[in-house]
Formats: C-alpha cells, sequence, structure tokens
C-alpha cells in the first residue's frame, strides 16, 4: 500500500516537476539553493500528499504547496547571495536599457521580476502560468478584487524598474 | 504594449531549459529531512517547554528552593502549583494550534496559524520570565518574614557573627533583585532575539498581505 503511494507520488511529481523547478528558478539564484528550495517543496508536497483526495488536479494542488514553502516555510541556507552579484545585476540593467530588441526587453524583465518581494513574484508566478484571478486570490488568501490591484500595482512598479 | 503579455508567452516556452530530475532523485528526496520554519519553531518549543523546568525538577535546585517550613514554603508550593497548572495549559493550546498548522491552506492563513503558534510560545514565555520575576519577589519577602530561610542556606550562620542580621537581609535582597532582573533580561533578549531571526521573512510576507485587505 505505502509502496504503492510513494510509487504514485513520485511518478505524478516526476511528470509535473516544471512547476516546482519554475517557483525555485523565481526564488533563488543559485543552483544550490534550486535544489534545495526543491527538496523542501518535494518533502512538503509529500507529507502533504495522502491528504489530497483527487478532487482537484495534482499539478493545482502543487502551485500551492510550492508557493507556500517558497514564501512562507523555507528558510534560505547559509548560501545567499552575495552583495556582488546583485548589484552587478542592476548594473546590468542600467547598461542595456536602451536596447529595443525583443530579447534584450524579456532579459531585463526577467531581472525586474526577480527583484521584486516574495508576495509579488508570487503573484507574477500565477500570472505568467495563466491562472485566472480567483485562483491568484483563492491560493494567497486575498479577495480577488485585491489580486487585481495587486498585479497593477506590480505591473506599475515592474515598468519603473525597467524605465527609471 | 503589456510587458507582461510578452513575458508571458516566452514563459511558457521556457520549459525545455528547466533542469529535469529523474524519477530516483525524486525518490530519495522524499525521505530527506525537512528544514522549514515550522520544525524549527516545533524544535524550539519543546526546548523551551522542557528547558524551565528541567531547572525546577532537578533535585538539587529543589532542595535548594524548599527551605524548611513557614509562611514560605507554603506560599511556594502553591505558586508551583498553579505554575504546572498553566504549563499544562500552554502545552495543550501550542499542540492544537501546531496541528492546525497545513501547507494546503492558502498563504495568508497559513502564515496567520503559525504566527498564532508563535504568539502561543511567546506569551508561554513571557509567562515563565514574570514567574521567575515573582519568585524573586517571593524569595526576597521571605528574607524578610521568615528568618529561617535565609538561616537554611550553607554558611550564612557564619556570616552573620560578622554582619547584623537586617544589615545581611538588605544586601541578599538587593543581590537577589538585581540577579532576577539580570537572569530575566537575558534570557527574554536571546528569546526574542532568535524568533525575530527566525521569522523575520514571514513576519514581512503576512504584513504584505495583511496591508492589502486594507
Amino acid at each position: 500500500m505505502n509502496k504503492e503511494l510513494e510509487h504514485q507520488f513520485v511518478t505524478e511529481l516526476e511528470n509535473n516537476q516544471n512547476i516546482v523547478h519554475k517557483v525555485c528558478t523565481l526564488y533563488t539564484n543559485d543552483r544550490d539553493s534550486h535544489n534545495d528550495l526543491f527538496q523542501e517543496i518535494t518533502i512538503q508536497l509529500w507529507k502533504a500528499y495522502p491528504k489530497f483526495r483527487g478532487d482537484s488536479k495534482f499539478s493545482t494542488w502543487m502551485y500551492r504547496v510550492a508557493l507556500n514553502t517558497a514564501i512562507t516555510l523555507y528558510r534560505k541556507s547559509k548560501r545567499r547571495i552575495k552583495t556582488q552579484d546583485y548589484e552587478s545585476v542592476i548594473f546590468k540593467i542600467k547598461a542595456e536599457e536602451y536596447d529595443e530588441t525583443e530579447e534584450q526587453q524579456l532579459k531585463l524583465m526577467y531581472k525586474a521580476v526577480k527583484q521584486l518581494g516574495d508576495i509579488d513574484k508570487a503573484l507574477v508566478f500565477l500570472y505568467l502560468e495563466d491562472k485566472d484571478y480567483s485562483e491568484i486570490s483563492e491560493t494567497l488568501g486575498i479577495t480577488e478584487v485585491n489580486a487585481r490591484v495587486k498585479m497593477n500595482r506590480i505591473k506599475n512598479k515592474l515598468r519603473t524598474i525597467l524605465n527609471p | 504594449m503589456d510587458e507582461l503579455e510578452l513575458l508571458k508567452k516566452d514563459w511558457q516556452n521556457k520549459e525545455e531549459h528547466l533542469p529535469k530530475l529523474s524519477y530516483e532523485e525524486i525518490y530519495t528526496m522524499i525521505w530527506k529531512k525537512s528544514s522549514s520554519i515550522v520544525k524549527w519553531i516545533l524544535i524550539i518549543s519543546i526546548l523551551e517547554l522542557i528547558i524551565p523546568n528541567l531547572f525546577y525538577l532537578s533535585p538539587s535546585v529543589r532542595e535548594d528552593i524548599v527551605f524548611g517550613s513557614g509562611i514560605f514554603n507554603t506560599v511556594y508550593m502553591s505558586f508551583t502549583t498553579l505554575y504546572y497548572g498553566v504549563v499544562i495549559y500552554f502545552i495543550f493550546q501550542f499542540y492544537r494550534r501546531y496541528k492546525e498548522i497545513s501547507v494546503l491552506d492558502s498563504s495568508k492563513n497559513l502564515m496567520r496559524k503559525i504566527i498564532r503558534v508563535r504568539k502561543t510560545v511567546k506569551h508561554y514565555i513571557i509567562f515563565c520570565l514574570s514567574m521567575t520575576l515573582v519568585f524573586f519577589v517571593i524569595f526576597i519577602f521571605g528574607i524578610y518574614l521568615d528568618d529561617s530561610l535565609l538561616l537554611s542556606i550553607d554558611g550564612v550562620s557564619e556570616k552573620l557573627d560578622e554582619v547584623p542580621l537586617e544589615k545581611f537581609k538588605t544586601m541578599a535582597s538587593l543581590v537577589i533583585a538585581i540577579g532576577g532582573i539580570v537572569v530575566v533580561g537575558l534570557l527574554g533578549g536571546i528569546y526574542f532575539l532568535l524568533y525575530g531571526l527566525l521569522l523575520r521573512k514571514l513576519n514581512r510576507n503576512y504584513k504584505e498581505l495583511k496591508r492589502l485587505e486594507v
């Protein structure tokens, strides 16, 4: 029975691991922290798995656990981004800001998103994953109206980061 | 045009650049130990519940504290009974709230419940520290009301040949009062620093979600 559950879980996670990797990409800055967070999310998913009844899709359920782990439960280990790395990111943004090509714009966007706070990142993540506002609001525990307001603020924030 | 829309298109095509873990790699991960803050709170809280009580329960400390008989002893006994009653209440409350924490909740609820658990522990600590202060106060009163209390401490009767009893009482009270404040201040400082660091991120994120609701 237990073996079966393990097998079922690992297979589901293996098939849906992209969701977790994306969360890790957004919330960490290097490979070690990425793996560290991935592992913590996996543990949390596994611990909660017996409560997963299958009334929603496995992937839907994963979004919530993964984000909750990233913004609430996860404690950064000693591996922190060095101040130097962070400064170079800002420096690069300033140097490249006049470049108009789509490729460059995207690069800047990713960097700008990385600079957002934890909650803002969660909203952006769900938005990029094409979740509607009702799902975003349910996941984070805020009202739909507030989710929209917040999203607009984030868009403005991103705009200022991109065009200071 | 909306910059985010551009990003969204690209984001959804990014999948092939993501790392890919094998079945085996994921399988080994599910047996690793979690290092989540909830786990840390549990560990620290259990230590906090145990340590002060170990101190009270250790036989040598007990013998030193329970002096002879008299008013002091009666006060001390009722004080201890009250203390354990409250400790049991806190353990029960802590367990109930801890059980409510679920990673399947919405982020805001999850954070709220973690903060509630922490509040229980915080109240417990405040209770312990005030009890320690109260204990020191009772002790000082005991010295004034009941001479046998002071005399029961080893070496005191010899000292009394040199110093008059009244003067000695005042000195002892002063030392105990200062000692009490220092001990309580130190323990409180360590505690709040520990939790402040542990929950800094959580508090910040929770405040941000709360602010949205105004």
